[in-house]
């Protein structure tokens, strides 16, 4: 290529100018609208943990300047700065609440992760055949138990958990929580180790290294990147799980989405201690997403190009 | 007080002072003790309630945990009675119930608190979120995981519990501390009751009164504009179902106080069984005839009335009145009516449990305040007899028949713990704790979820001493009250499965209204559909269960 | 020389013989937790039928004993079949886990769903064999839901236009990358309960919710977005496509931020304007990713629910009712086990062999295209 071909003559580049400024701000326009989309409803939530019921059912917007602001939906749950020290039996819930919302999500998603990045490997790397099943087909079965409702899966876990103890037990929801997410891992992995060339394994075994060997010591850095997107979306997927932890918890075990969607009942609805029960929900969830963002986007990269 | 039961459970036998302290019920005391400790018990009593009411003060907004320990801690009297301090220590209860906006179970863990520092027993929660509810009972009942000693539940549920054999029966010493006697009478047995045991501590009360807006009712404007549109009769409150349509339709495209005016506010949407009541309220009227204790099923057969005329007449008013609510009406669940548009000043007439009335002054959910009235449910100037197939009119005038909805929460104490006397003695002294009479009438004062529910509670005097505007409270009381001891009033069937026909017919009612089907084709797929239902959970057994519920 | 043949050969025999051993301890091995595997769940399900007083008090200890079992199982692979037992290893653990986690589910399930179970009805269950699948076909509300789950699954596309059009702008060069893309992905944070409760109850509500004012200076005077049936629709799937955009754009920026940047190049040096460049060489590129991810967010749709039920509890006259929430309240409502779990069974079924097709002709699509 020569660089006459770069510099074409002047007319056109001013044209191209005014259509490449054109095109920038179409661009920031549109990522400006959709950030105004995304954020709008978040900022709503935030906003009314501060608001009374006039505030809300007036549709008040701009803190100071429309309705002034006050820690309601904090103080509901005891974390407002004039109730942070007394009792309050909303914190006490609360807090045992976030910490096993933690601790299960988590748990799942690791585990979910480990399964899945063997699983994953195995099915990038080697032939299978299980009985009539072959790759596609055993990837089809894990995809296939996202499928069914899980309403309908309530008294057969009801009967399976109480036979095995496992009912209002973390590790119970933990194994439940690796379950529904392990498909979602597993194909994001595959995807990774597929974009990872062959012949990596293949110099690793020249090496004098075995399979295990070379996943764990040559792939497996070079997927960490993947792992953590797939974490991250394993992460909020099990964070939000509602349906299961209203069914299989009662004391010990209780997660956080329970206590959002009882703020409402028979009695309307707290707008602040639900907005303010959300906005603590997320929080753990935006500060992951700060830090791992990079290797979201990053990790899914060498795996979708393929 | 009756001895034979305190032999039995071996409680501290109370001396004078404690009962004195304990504030003890004046009536359960006047059988043994003397003139003397009666009035003075019964000036403790009201210093006591006087005192609870001014926790945290109506209109200081909504109280906290802080007071409701307080409130949990003043009303120990009764436990002190009959409970050694520290004797059901090393006892693990486990308690199960809702979570209805940091109320219900967090309201019973502050008043439990001080229990438990007392009796030495150790509460641990489950709370459930309100869609939650019915659902988790049923399947825990189905597979055998009930692991809760003490259940917070409503009394269409005890069909399915108490019906079981999964409740304990109330022992007599608990009667007598939570003064049973004192429950208003629709509250009394057969409700709480099953085959002629006692299981229930009532700590609600559930009926729907009709609620309104005192401002619109007494506008000149809106008086002047009612007469110019050449109505018949004088601008004011409706009594009856026509009036409330003639109302409604006339203020639509009115303005009122700058905003779009409107009358009565239906709630189509359907909200998990419930919202089939506030088509009940509007049905009462003219489908609970005053010779016929039925309305909503055939006695003998369980064959639904719900597409005879008078539903259909119902069906058919929602229909007439939602062209004159606000435009996004046909999504509007009871909780939007009440919350989101009468308690925020949208509409001018509704039904519902008497939350509104407890809400409208001292929560923190209130916009519009005291500007509200209470009366019964509106009545019909005719009633359709069921039985002739005729619509008659009654020489007493109007028919009126409350709607007795849902019966109130109750707390319920499960039969596992028979075993264990220990056990026993202590979940039922925390469920008496729960229902205690003093307790109670805090309670009811303040946003809780819960309602009158005792004769105690009707002394108006009381609540203006709390705070409450003795004509605004006087208006509340009274739509309760004569909504529980009305004659004709209609109550609801504790048979199992009640919600699961609810829960049907909301599903069809949405496409009514949505203008799919008309009311009466509607009406019979309802109707199609409840047999088949019938036929599924037996019809023998739910004939037999729906006389009883009746009394017939 | 001579030497070092029987010694070679005697390698080779030791070998074998070591390999002959290693394959029998690791049968013997399997064998044996075989055994106890069987011997536990023999003395547990004896136990709990009554037949035996032995045994414990809960079924935890078969799950150990399968633990134990999973266990052997793989070292008997490796032990009999070397190198290629080895490979096993790595795809065994997930599937002996769903396995252990699914089996009894499902199985339960096929069985609850030949009966006729309403949890309150007193006389409990009654077998009723394909009673519930016969009577789903006069289910107008099953139908009615299936008609709309084809909007909202055709609704996806729309997802994955506008999923794709925000990943082509992040994958611009822009500055302030960082922010954008984490402000893109906060959607996908929050709970359905919360999007249902801070969005479809109040944001968009009629009176004082910001959007419906929004609407009103734009001048749509009756802003209810939930009263009437197509409306309702396209606002319910408004709030679903807010949630799960972000999951698609962020894979798909993914895939783009992979592809070779020389194609792209290639394709301009040849005069391809950016449209061309995009459906010749971008779009074609981008097919594979492009498949998994729909595929998996239309699994997510079909099981679309919390938002349905609490914001519209399927109204207005089942406009925007989704299968799941219609089974979620057969099964919960109504505590109709036996029916509600026939329904979705069916939809199992339906989905699965749906998904099959789509997965076989996408496969030869995009060996077509690429």
């Amino acid at each position: 290529m020569t660089i006459a071909a770069l510099i074409p003559n002047r007319k056109p580049q001013a044209a191209s100018r005014a259509k490449r400024i054109v095109g920038r701000t179409l661009i920031y326009a549109a990522l400006i609208f959709w950030a105004f989309v995304c954020l709008s409803p978040i900022y709503w939530t935030v906003t009314t943990s501060f608001k009374s019921a006039v505030d809300v059912t007036q549709g008040h917007l701009i803190p100071w300047l429309d309705f002034q602001p006050d820690w309601k939906g904090w103080r509901s749950l005891g974390l407002s700065p004039d109730t942070i020290f007394g009792t309050s039996n909303p914190r006490e819930e609360f807090l045992s609440r976030f910490g096993n919302s933690i601790f299960t999500s988590v748990g799942a998603s690791l585990l979910a992760l480990v399964l899945g990045s063997l699983a994953a490997y195995g099915l990038s790397r080697f032939r299978y055949k299980f009985a009539w099943m072959r790759n596609d087909d055993i990837l089809f079965f894990f995809m296939s138990q996202l499928i069914l409702p899980p309403v309908v899966l309530a008294l057969p876990f009801l009967v399976l958990y109480k036979a095995l103890a496992l009912l209002d037990t973390r590790f119970g929801l933990i194994l439940l929580y690796t379950l529904t997410v392990l498909p979602i891992v597993i194909w994001i992995m595959r995807d990774q180790f597929n974009a990872i060339p062959v012949e990596l394994d293949e110099a690793a075994f020249v090496d004098g290294l075995s399979v295990w060997g070379a996943f764990l010591r040559i792939i497996l850095p070079l997927a960490v990147p993947g792992m953590v997107a797939a974490f991250i979306l394993s992460l909020v997927l099990c964070w939000n799980e509602y349906f299961f932890a209203a069914l299989l918890t009662s004391t010990d075990a209780k997660t956080l989405p329970v206590m959002v969607a009882s703020q409402t009942g028979s009695q309307g609805i707290n707008w602040w201690s639900m907005a303010a029960l959300s906005t603590a929900a997320i929080a753990p969830l935006v500060i992951a997403g700060i830090f791992l963002e990079r290797y979201i986007v990053s990790g899914l990269t060498t795996g979708a190009g393929k | 007080m009756n001895n034979r039961e305190h032999d039995q459970h071996h409680p501290l036998r109370p001396n004078r002072r404690t009962v004195l302290k304990g504030a003890v019920s004046a009536a359960a005391l006047g059988s043994t003790g003397g003139l003397g400790a009666l009035t003075e018990a019964a000036l403790a009593q009201s210093n006591l309630r006087a005192q609870i009411s001014q926790i945290p003060g109506i209109g200081k907004g909504a109280p906290t945990d802080a007071d409701w320990q307080k409130v949990g801690e003043l009303c120990l009297g009764p436990t002190k009675a009959n409970v050694k301090e520290g004797e059901f220590k090393g006892v693990e209860l486990s308690f199960m119930g809702l979570n209805n906006q940091n109320l219900h179970n967090l309201l019973f863990r502050g008043f439990l608190k001080p229990w438990e520092a007392y009796t030495g027993a150790k509460i641990s929660w489950i709370d459930l979120a309100q869609a939650d509810y019915n659902p988790r009972l049923q399947q825990a009942i189905a597979t055998g995981t009930v692991d809760f000693d003490i259940l917070e539940m409503g009394a269409p549920f005890e069909g399915d519990v108490c019906g079981k054999g999964l409740a304990s029966e109330m022992p007599e010493w608990v009667k007598t501390q939570i003064d049973i006697n004192d429950y208003v009478d629709y509250l009394k047995p057969p409700v709480g009751t099953w085959n002629d045991k006692t299981y229930r501590v009532t700590i609600d009360g559930d009926c729907h009164n009709f609620n309104y807006r005192t401002d619109y009712f007494s506008d000149a404007g809106l008086a002047k504009a009612w007469k110019d549109a050449g109505n018949a009769g004088d601008w004011g409150v409706p009594k009856t179902w026509q009036q409330v349509q003639a109302v409604t339709k006339f203020l639509k495209g009115k303005k009122f106080k700058g905003q779009n005016a409107y009358g009565y506010l239906d709630a189509p949407k359907p909200w998990g069984g419930f919202g089939f009541y506030f088509l009940g309220s509007r049905a009462s009227a003219y489908a609970k005839h005053p010779d016929d204790k039925a309305w909503l099923f055939d006695v003998d057969t369980m064959k639904p009335r719900i597409n005879n005329p008078a539903w259909v007449r119902a069906i058919q008013d929602v229909i007439d009145a939602l062209p004159s609510e606000p435009p996004d009406q046909l999504n509007a669940d009871p909780n939007t009516t009440g919350f989101q548009q009468f308690l925020a000043g949208t509409g001018s007439m509704i039904p519902w449990w008497g939350d509104i009335g407890q809400v409208a002054k001292a929560s923190d959910t209130s916009v519009i305040g005291d500007i509200v009235g209470f009366d019964i449910l509106p009545g019909s100037d005719d009633v359709y007899n069921a039985k002739t197939g005729n619509w008659d009119k009654l020489a007493s005038g109007p028919n009126h028949a409350p709607n007795c909805a849902y019966l109130g929460w109750g707390v319920y104490v499960m039969a596992r713990v028979n075993g264990d006397e220990k056990k026993h003695k202590a979940a039922w002294s925390a469920a008496a704790h729960l229902g205690g009479k003093d307790l109670s009438f805090w309670t009811v004062l303040y946003p809780s979820g819960f309602q009158v529910h005792r004769a105690s509670h009707f002394n108006i005097d009381e609540w203006v001493t709390a705070g409450y505007d003795r004509k605004y409270i006087t208006s509340y009381l009274n739509s309760q009250l004569s909504s529980y001891n009305h004659p004709n009033r209609a109550v609801e069937p504790r048979i199992p499965g009640i919600f699961q026909y609810y829960s049907i017919a909301e599903d069809e009612l949405t496409k009514i209204f949505a203008g799919q089907v008309d009311a009466q084709t509607g009406a019979n797929n309802i109707a199609a559909a409840w047999e088949k239902l019938t036929d599924q959970l037996g019809r023998e057994k739910q004939i037999a269960l729906y006389k009883a519920s009746l009394g017939v | 020389m001579h030497q070092s043949l029987p010694a070679a050969v005697n390698r080779q025999q030791m070998l074998a013989s070591r390999r002959m051993r290693q394959a029998s301890l690791g049968r013997a091995l399997f064998l044996i937790a075989s055994a106890l595997f069987a011997l536990v769940l023999l003395v547990q399900v004896l136990h709990a039928s009554g037949a035996i007083a032995a045994g414990f008090s809960d079924w935890r200890p078969v799950l150990y004993a399968y633990l134990v079992w999973g266990i052997a199982l793989g070292i008997r692979q490796v032990l009999l079949r070397g190198e290629r037992g080895l490979r096993a290893l790595f795809l065994l653990p997930a599937v002996l886990f769903t396995v252990a986690v699914v089996i009894f589910p499902t199985v339960f399930g096929f069985y609850i769903a030949s009966l006729d179970w309403n949890l309150s009805s007193l006389e409990g269950p009654r077998f009723y064999g394909l009673g519930n699948l016969i009577g789903l076909f006069h289910d107008t509300y099953y139908w009615n839901a299936l008609r709309n789950m084809v909007f909202y699954t055709l609704a996806v596309s729309g997802e994955y236009a506008i999923a794709f059009g925000l990943a082509l702008l992040l994958n611009a060069d822009i500055s302030g990358r960082k922010f954008f893309r984490v402000v893109f992905l906060l959607p996908m944070m929050l709970s359905p309960v919360a999007v249902s409760w801070m969005i479809g109850k109040s944001l968009l509500e009629y009176r004082f919710g910001p959007a419906a004012t929004l609407a009103r200076a734009l001048g749509w005077d009756n802003p209810a977005f939930f009263a009437s049936p197509w409306i309702a629709r396209f606002s319910i799937e408004a709030m679903d496509a807010w949630v799960s955009i972000p999951f698609i754009m962020i894979i798909l920026l993914a895939g783009l931020q992979a592809m070779p940047k020389e194609v792209l190049e290639a394709a301009k040096v040849d005069g391809a304007n950016g449209w061309q460049s995009f459906w010749h060489v971008t779009f074609p590129l981008m097919l594979p990713v492009s498949i998994t991810v729909l595929i998996i967010r239309i699994i997510f749709k079909l099981k679309l629910a919390d938002i349905v039920i609490n914001v519209t509890a399927g109204g207005p006259g089942g406009a925007t009712d989704t299968m799941s929430s219609f089974i979620y309240r057969v099964y919960r409502d109504r505590s109709n086990v036996g029916y509600g779990t026939g329904l979705a069974m069916f939809y199992l079924l339906i989905i699965i062999v749906l998904l099959s097709l789509l997965l076989r002709l996408s496969h030869r699509w995009t060996q077509k295209v690429t």
